[in-house]
């Protein structure tokens, strides 16, 4: 197994939003602000690197026919731990994200990972099969989060960016804003890799004439 | 059957570790959280009554029953300065809002005046009814008369006893206000 290729998997090529279009709730709803999305990321960095490699090191142990409901429990475990120490040592984030907390446990990108990689894989391989995917997460709800909130409120990170004369479009921190930014970012994304390919298939077919 | 009582039993055991880790947990972080959510009440009424050094809850009968009766009333404290005078009260209430009950803290002075606002929880709508955390919002409360009702307006407020609504967040603001009024009918009735 490459780890290499693992990691960069999840970053880029089956980066779990902009491509495989998973953990969508959570990806929606809290990227009104920079620093939201980008927490929210890494909460589910944290939980799904502690669950994939809790759920690879028992993976045989765990009978195949209550393999989802124990994936669950271990899950949820670690998404109250997350929570309890949120609560207890980063009260304003713990406020800030607030409901979507727990319901990191049924982000499916967790289960998703626990289910077609963890399960299968040695514990080093998952381990960095969590931080590919969870850094992908992160990375793209921290974009999204960019985008709605220097449209949105003319900030990037709480500070302040744009004067006085800049109206925000109150509609990017709005829900309707989550869907318009995500569909124009997975577009422009998947523009880009088709330029890109393109340039790749030209410059094979160079090669072969010449 | 031998296998559902095997698989049953394998689940058992998953779910018990997984409860004596969360017991654990619940025991290391239960005293941190009470200390973290104490401190952030504790700055909240030092933010809006900033002439006390410290607070106490206010715990005469009569106090105590208003706050266990009326689910809106939420805590009384009173103010203390360095040599133990009472210098006001912060009263935490509760109204709803657009998304849910909008909790404030209000902050009244023994001369009658209110001395501050600080909306302490709300699932209020970003970058509208969020907006009434924003200290533009909440300052305009400052030094205003305990006496009168304070109103909503729309436009530039012509007395001391308006106060600015916030743009498209007039149910919100309206929370805030409801809010700020029962803290000071209280304060009116049964403090001053």
């Amino acid at each position: 197994m490459n780890l290499m290729k693992t990691f960069k998997n999840g970053l880029l090529n089956e980066n779990p939003v902009f491509v495989q279009l998973l953990g969508m709730c959570p990806t929606l709803a809290v990227t009104t602000s920079a620093t939201d999305g980008m927490a929210m990321g890494l909460a589910t960095t944290t939980v799904l690197l502690a669950s994939n490699l809790v759920i690879s090191l028992f993976r045989k142990v765990i009978p195949d026919k209550i393999r989802i409901p124990s994936f669950i429990v271990i899950i949820a475990t670690f998404v109250t731990l997350i929570g309890m120490f949120m609560h207890a040592y980063a009260m304003s984030l713990y406020k800030s994200l607030g409901l979507f907390i727990p319901l990191i446990v049924v982000n499916c990108l967790i289960l998703g990972r626990a289910e077609s990689f963890a399960s299968k894989n040695k514990p080093v391989g998952s381990i960095v099969d969590g931080l590919g995917m969870g850094f992908g997460f992160t990375i793209a709800l921290t974009v999204l989060g960019i985008v709605r909130e220097i449209l949105g409120a003319g900030s990037i990170f709480g500070i302040q960016l744009l004067g006085e004369s800049f109206k925000p479009a109150i509609i990017m921190i709005l829900p309707p804003g989550a869907f318009l930014a995500l569909g124009l970012l997975i577009g422009l994304l998947n523009y880009v890799n088709k330029l890109r390919k393109n340039k790749a298939d030209n410059q094979e077919a160079n090669k072969s004439v010449a | 059957m031998r296998e559902i009582i095997k698989l049953g039993l394998i689940l058992l055991l998953i779910t018990s570790i997984s409860a004596v880790v969360l017991g654990l947990t619940n025991d290391i972080t239960k005293g941190e959280i009470a200390e973290a959510e104490a401190l952030v009440s504790e700055e909240a009424r030092m933010a809006v009554l900033p002439d006390a050094s410290k607070f106490e809850e206010e715990d005469t009968d009569e106090i105590t029953q208003i706050v266990k009766d009326n689910e809106n009333i939420l805590e009384v404290y009173r103010g203390l300065s360095d040599n133990e005078e009472v210098v006001g009260y912060a009263i935490k209430t509760a109204s709803p809002g657009y998304g849910g009950n909008v909790e404030v803290i209000t902050g009244l002075s023994i001369d009658g005046k209110i001395t501050g606002m600080n909306v302490v929880s709300h699932q209020e709508t970003p970058g509208l009814g969020a907006n009434a955390t924003t200290s533009d919002f909440q300052s305009q409360f400052k030094e205003k008369p305990a006496d009168n009702e304070i109103v909503v307006t729309k436009s530039t407020p012509q007395n001391d006893s308006e106060i600015q609504s916030l743009t498209g967040a007039t149910i919100t603001s309206d929370a805030v206000v409801k809010g700020v009024n029962m803290a000071r009918e209280l304060y009116n009735n049964n403090l001053k």
